[in-house]
């Protein structure tokens, strides 16, 4: 699969600080691609770079095979980008400024025409005729998807766009976002795990200027969840808990409320012959053994250590 | 440059449809207009500021005429207005960048050149149209108040100005692509109007540099300028290259 995005080596360095050490990443043309890390990991200053608004220190990126490094227009427009906080001129309408952007990607008039109505739709803003100066967060948000869409980009690229905006305004972004799924590649940085899990399909983890990883939502998680065994027993829970606690290869058992376990292990093959033995041994049913579920967020903070 | 007439039109709206139509032109226009009556009462004004038969003290004041009324426009230009040009126009880039519309259209097929070029030109646009605007009203209303107006003097004086005024709007444009504040600029900006107001003492800079357009205007009313064709081409070729330099500038600028 060709790549929307590719990025080699890329570092920024401001003063004594390093925003970005290194960073490697691959967005695949069609996905949705969650750009995750905690605040200050360096997820802005990607986006900044990828849009030709920062230059970087060392390395290279590119959209579509062409370098970002004094992006030029063609570059620009086969992308679409929505800022953290997009600033709108406030003495224009919403239906105003989507012809403006329009207009800065020279779309023809009719087609522009249709375009803005159905924008304006897809941002819920159809009959609203107030200034973008009086536009709640959340308005200003869908709007800021809305004309990141005007020139139906190939590259979609959102920086944190559901942050500061209450649970219906982030459902609203969401699902303009979902709603993309499959007609254009999804750039998208958050900090949000829950957004991530449920409009993305693939995720690379940024930490400290570093990608610490990069995959597929569920090869994560089933990478992840290799290290998680659900065991289930007939009787005697309590003593099994003690029992596996006292493995060498156990680091950590939790008590489901349906009375199961769930073993955090060190050696998945190891554990899964050792406990239905264990088991046997004591005369006790197996009733369950299984890989756990691991979420998201708890990839995030083993990835992270937990400083998000 | 493309994007370059979309974005124009966008700052053409801006100035029509925001505070900016109203401040500049609305200061020139209020001294266009009252420049020909303070001119022509200026006797009756002072007068009222003396104690009356007390002090002794006799001021002649001479027949108001034209001139007067052009003098007075051509010195509101050169401070007043002058002064306007440098505070308003010193956000005229970083004004985007601090409300962060610039990250939005320069994310959009818009060079950076195709911004700085689009905002010179409207921003000179509304300087020169409220400028002849009002040279046209003073011009009128010295006619109607003097009944002589001679109209190659005022125009002569209101170009040679403009000539020096778009230097500045350069100028602006350069000192708000490179600092954030708009504060900075309009310092940088009457740091530059005091250093050359203090270089025309010196002979060679008056004659060759913007330094020689300060009082030009206020000289050709009075029938006593200099020749002024370098200062004027300098001040031209001055004006061309700090747009050059802004867009230079500008193009390294991180958003």
């Amino acid at each position: 699969m060709n790549s929307a995005i590719e990025i080699a080596a890329l570092t920024k360095v401001y003063g004594e600080k390093r925003a970005l050490d290194g960073v490697d990443l691959q967005v695949p043309e069609g996905s949705v691609f969650g750009f995750l890390g905690p605040n200050g990991a360096g997820k802005t200053t990607t986006l900044r770079i990828l849009t030709g608004l920062a230059r970087p220190t060392a390395g290279t990126a590119r959209v579509f095979g062409r370098d970002v490094v004094g992006a030029t227009n063609e570059v620009r427009a086969d992308i679409g980008f929505l800022p953290d906080v997009p600033g709108f001129y406030p003495w224009m309408t919403a239906t105003e400024f989507l012809r403006f952007a329009g207009a800065l990607f020279g779309i023809g008039k009719s087609e522009l025409d249709a375009r803005v109505d159905a924008l304006v739709e897809l941002a819920g803003l159809t009959g609203v005729t107030t200034k973008l100066g009086g536009y709640s967060r959340g308005m200003r948000q869908r709007l800021g998807v809305a004309q990141a869409l005007i020139n139906a980009p190939k590259l979609l690229m959102l920086d944190e766009p559901t942050s500061a905006l209450d649970p219906i305004g982030r459902k609203e972004v969401l699902d303009m976002i979902e709603s993309l799924g499959g007609r254009t590649t999804v750039f998208f940085s958050t900090h949000i795990l829950s957004d991530v899990e449920r409009v993305c399909d693939t995720v690379a983890i940024l930490h400290e200027g570093r990608v610490v990883t990069q995959a597929p939502i569920d090869e994560l998680k089933a990478r992840y969840g290799t290290t998680k065994l659900v065991v289930e027993v007939t009787e005697a829970a309590d003593e099994f808990a003690e029992r596996f606690g006292r493995q060498a290869w156990v680091s950590e058992i939790e008590r489901l409320d349906d009375g199961a376990l769930v073993l955090t292990v060190s050696d998945i093959e190891l554990a899964r012959t050792a406990v239905p033995a264990m088991v046997a041994e004591r005369g006790v049913g197996l009733r369950r053994l299984e890989s756990g579920e691991v979420s998201l967020e708890e990839v995030f903070v083993d990835l992270v250590g937990g400083d998000s | 440059m493309r994007g370059f007439g979309a974005f124009l039109r966008k700052e053409v709206s801006e100035i029509v449809r925001t505070w900016r139509i109203w401040v500049l032109p609305g200061i020139v226009l209020f001294f266009a207009l009252s420049g020909p009556v303070l001119a022509r009462f200026q006797a009756e004004l002072i007068a009222t500021l003396l104690p009356a038969g007390e002090s002794g003290l006799t001021i002649q004041v001479s027949e108001p005429t034209f001139a007067d009324a052009y003098v007075q426009w051509t010195k509101n230009l050169s401070q007043i207005v002058l002064f306007a040009v440098i505070i308003m126009f010193g956000g005229m880039i970083s004004g985007e960048k601090r409300s962060g519309t610039a990250v939005l259209v320069l994310t959009k097929p818009l060079s950076r050149a195709a911004f700085v070029v689009a905002k010179f030109v409207s921003y000179a646009g509304l300087l020169v149209v409220a400028v002849i605007v009002g040279a046209l009203l003073t011009w009128g209303e010295t006619y109607a108040i003097f009944g002589e107006a001679p109209f190659t003097q005022i125009a002569e004086a209101t170009v040679v100005w403009l000539v020096f005024a778009l230097l500045f709007v350069a100028l602006m444009e350069l000192f708000s692509a490179a600092l954030d504040s708009q504060a900075g600029a309009a310092g940088l900006g009457f740091l530059i109007w005091i250093l050359l107001g203090t270089g025309a003492l010196w002979g060679p800079l008056f004659r060759y540099s913007p330094a020689g357009l300060i009082s030009a205007p206020n000289a050709l009313i009075l029938g006593q300028a200099e020749p002024l064709m370098w200062p004027i081409l300098v001040s031209v070729v001055l004006t061309l290259v700090c747009l050059l330099a802004s867009v230079a500038v500008f193009r390294r600028r991180e958003l």
